[in-house]
């Protein structure tokens, strides 16, 4: 008896990646795709779902492993052999020129492979009609709202002739109406043999829409299922299970007034779509609450409309009691708060010295009346090194050349040196080795133990569970969850994080 | 009165032929994304560089070859500092500017021994039309600015350069090659800010004078402005803009007090400056114009 193999699009097989800096980006992975699926890859931040793509895509290269693309083996020197190969990629940032219209970008974008302009043009009617998808040939990028680019990225690849087309977190940019007409289009290119990847972390659109998914953690295959035949909880599970690394001494908490409180707290995002939707918190002094949330669900926004830094839509802010929601950040610091950004290069400039970069967010102190007293800065900025550890040849030394750790221990010292009463802490371990990491945790809960709020924002989860008092889920812009750690667990966390509302 | 008015308008013809030679040149490297304010240096260099061969060799054609090889040389230099090597393309201008104006006046000391000007230099033969000497250089001139408007807006070439002017990174991933493109971009645009110096000492001026330029590079970019990037604009812009070049030249000759004349001279200036005043705000440049593309 002969059993017929399906045609394979893709193979994955034993694909590494390692960075040049020592990351680790992939461990080995290995999978297949079917001609004509729509193939879900889950995983957190980090998992190695974008590299993975990039590899396919011909951007990157791996470090070993062989890839086959329809039954032949993959060689790809950059992302031109992919897309001859028939490889598309539609990444969360479009590759389109803003300021041409889309048949101008059509047409440039089919130049290297000879297809002639009006040769595009007849062929980008031709798959609209196929498959429902609708661009307008002749509008500027520029004047169309995301859906539309999306859609627009998509006739790009078809123009091209793509056979696989890759969607990289392809619901991040868009309203919940113009994700359904995504899924209707996606399920009509796949009646026409198309085979889709579609990369997220979104649990609920893995089971609304992919055939087949595979879970990625940590640069390894956690599996692979049939969509219909796994639930969300499993696919929580595989997502984020994991050991912990070490664990803090914290003492019980006794929680004092309330220092901070949002109400009904509404923010948009740079492109102008609404970020943050409607959130409620209270922070008691005393306090660490963590927001775990994966990357670009609005923490970034929540945190910058409570530090001044982006004018809220609607709602108030209260900073021990007091109403701050329309103060602009120099004054909201002065009213004791202290925001501790993601980035070290948003929070620090990296091409003065630590002292200047001591001065910026404590001027008032140091020049109440515009003369700066340096030597004063000085003593303040030896003693913030001294207090936290942070290793460098002198106070003039250049911030870029401090290790990230120390980056961000001085940044953390130099703000927790001010005295505030409510302290915003976004990310404050990314990238840090594992000593740095425990000190800044330890500090953290210091704070909290002294009587400070903390708000922890942090994707992860080991760090929000260990440290935190409260916890609170942050999901497309709402907090869908929010209670004490010990009604939460990592499983439950993963299912929030991943848009799927679980009763306590 | 009547002829005063045509003597004004055909002497707006020969000022604007570097304006829109140089200003073209400018539109097509700067929809690339580059900005070469540069071409005032370029203008002076290709000016000597012509004026020395034709004055050696007798030959116009040949001066003004040079005259354009030259700006075609600077714009290596500038494409190769500022697309390749990331420098900031405003200083490597202004470099391009002040090296320009050295080496004119050290040649002029060199070669003919004065500070000022070159002797007489032969000249393009002009052609009569209405009584009007016209300089062949004005139709050439004119059939460059059809022929790069229609380049830019109509051929996928045209299309892929204006694409590095406006988002270099989309660009790459469509398959441009946008330091090739920008390099090529700033060639071509220098290259007519050569053949424009060429023409100011051997079609209009026909001596070589250290000031000869005077200011009209920068005239050019004024112009590159008042075009909307659009070689065809360009023009228009040429003829005002040389309009104003006319009039002064008529008013410091037909002023009685000779003090006046001066300030006259100053008409085409400040008048730029009106125009770019009243048009800037309204034109959409390139978005990546000057910004030198860094792959991550």
């Amino acid at each position: 008896m002969v059993i017929s193999m399906p045609p394979m699009a893709v193979e994955f097989e034993g694909i590494h990646k390692i960075y040049p800096d020592g990351n680790i980006a992939l461990r080995g992975a290995s999978f297949s795709i079917e001609v004509g699926e729509i193939y879900g890859i889950l995983g957190e931040n980090g998992a190695g779902k974008t590299t993975l793509m990039r590899i396919l895509y011909g951007e990157i290269k791996p470090t070993s492993g062989t890839i086959k693309i329809f039954d032949h083996v993959a060689k790809f020197s950059g992302p031109w052999d992919a897309i001859k190969t028939g490889i598309g990629m539609v990444y969360q940032h479009f590759s389109l020129i803003g300021g041409f219209t889309v048949a101008e970008n059509l047409i440039l974008s089919a130049l290297p492979l000879g297809i002639s302009a009006q040769n595009v043009l007849e062929r980008a009617k031709e798959s609209m009609e196929e498959t429902g998808l609708k661009v307008p040939l002749e509008e500027r990028i520029n004047s169309l709202p995301v859906g539309v680019r999306q859609r627009v990225e998509i006739v790009k690849a078809l123009v091209r002739n793509a056979k696989i087309l890759i969607l990289d977190e392809p619901t991040s940019v868009l309203t919940p109406i113009e994700v359904e007409d995504l899924f209707e289009v996606l399920k009509k290119l796949r009646e026409s043999g198309l085979t889709i990847l579609f990369i997220t972390h979104k649990l609920k659109e893995v089971k609304a829409i992919t055939d087949k998914v595979t879970v990625l953690r940590k640069g390894q295959v956690m599996g692979t299922r049939r969509t219909k035949e796994v639930s969300e909880l499993e696919l929580a599970r595989m997502m984020v299970e994991r050991e912990v690394l070490f664990s803090l001494e914290r003492s019980p908490t006794r929680p004092g007034n309330p220092l901070l409180e949002v109400k009904d707290l509404w923010v948009r995002s740079d492109s102008g779509l609404p970020a943050v939707k409607g959130v409620n918190l209270s922070i008691r002094a005393g306090e660490i609450l963590g927001i775990a949330g994966v990357q670009g669900n609005g923490q970034k926004e929540f945190v910058e409309a409570i530090s001044g830094i982006r004018k809220p839509e609607k709602g108030t802010i209260k900073l021990k009691g007091e109403d701050i929601t329309d103060l602009d950040n120099s004054k909201v610091y002065r009213r004791g708060l202290a925001y501790i950004p993601d980035m070290r290069s948003m929070g620090l400039v990296m091409d003065i010295d630590l002292v200047s970069n001591l001065l910026l967010t404590r001027l008032e102190e140091f020049s109440p009346d515009g003369v700066i007293r340096w030597r004063k800065a000085v003593e303040e900025t030896k003693s913030v090194m001294k207090l936290f550890n942070v290793v460098a040849e002198s106070v003039r030394t250049q911030v870029r050349r401090l290790s990230g750790g120390n980056q961000q221990k001085f940044m953390l010292g130099r703000e927790i040196a001010r005295k505030p009463d409510v302290i915003i802490a976004s990310e404050p371990t990314h990238g840090l080795d594992v000593g740095a990491t425990e000190y800044v945790r330890n500090k953290l809960v210091e704070l909290r133990d002294s009587g400070k709020a903390v708000l922890l924002i942090s994707t992860d989860l080991d760090e929000i569970m260990q440290l935190s008092d409260r916890i609170a889920v942050m999901y497309e812009g709402e907090l869908i969850a929010q209670g004490p750690t010990r009604e939460f667990n990592l499983e439950k966390i993963g299912l929030l994080m991943g848009g799927v509302k679980v009763e306590p | 009165m009547l002829g005063e008015v045509a003597d004004l308008l055909f002497g707006a013809l020969s000022p604007m032929i570097p304006l829109v030679l140089a200003g073209v040149g400018e539109i097509i490297t700067e929809q690339s994304g580059v900005v070469n304010i540069g071409i005032e240096g370029v203008m002076l260099l290709s000016a000597l560089t012509s004026g020395v061969v034709a004055y050696f060799t007798g030959s116009v054609f040949l001066g003004l070859l040079i005259g354009t090889a030259t700006g075609l040389a600077l714009g290596l230099l500038h494409g190769v500092l500022g697309v390749y090597l990331k420098g900031d393309q405003i200083v490597v201008g202004v470099g391009v500017n002040l090296f320009a104006y050295g080496i004119a006046v050290v040649t002029l000391v060199t070669l003919w021994g004065t500070y000022g000007s070159s002797p007489q230099l032969p000249t393009v033969p002009k052609v009569e039309i209405a009584g009007y000497p016209v300089s062949p250089l004005l139709p050439v001139s004119i059939v460059i600015s059809i022929a790069a408007w229609y380049f830019l807006f109509y051929t996928n070439y045209g299309l892929k350069l204006r694409a590095c002017g406006e988002d270099p990174r989309s660009a790459e991933a469509m398959g441009v090659n946008v330091n090739r493109t920008r390099l090529i971009a700033t060639l071509i645009g220098a290259s007519l800010a050569g053949l424009a110096g060429g023409h100011l000492s051997l079609d209009w001026v026909g001596q070589f004078t250290k000031e000869i330029t005077a200011g009209r590079g920068f005239i050019a970019l004024a112009n590159v402005v008042f075009s909307k990037w659009n070689p065809l604009y360009a023009l228009v812009g040429g003829f005002i803009f040389g309009f104003f070049d006319s009039l002064a030249i008529y008013l410091s000759i037909t002023s009685m007090n000779p003090s006046m004349a001066y300030l006259f001279k100053t008409v085409p200036y400040v008048a730029t400056l009106l125009v770019v005043a009243a048009f800037m705000r309204k034109a959409r440049m390139p978005p990546s114009l000057g910004k030198p593309y860094i792959k991550e």
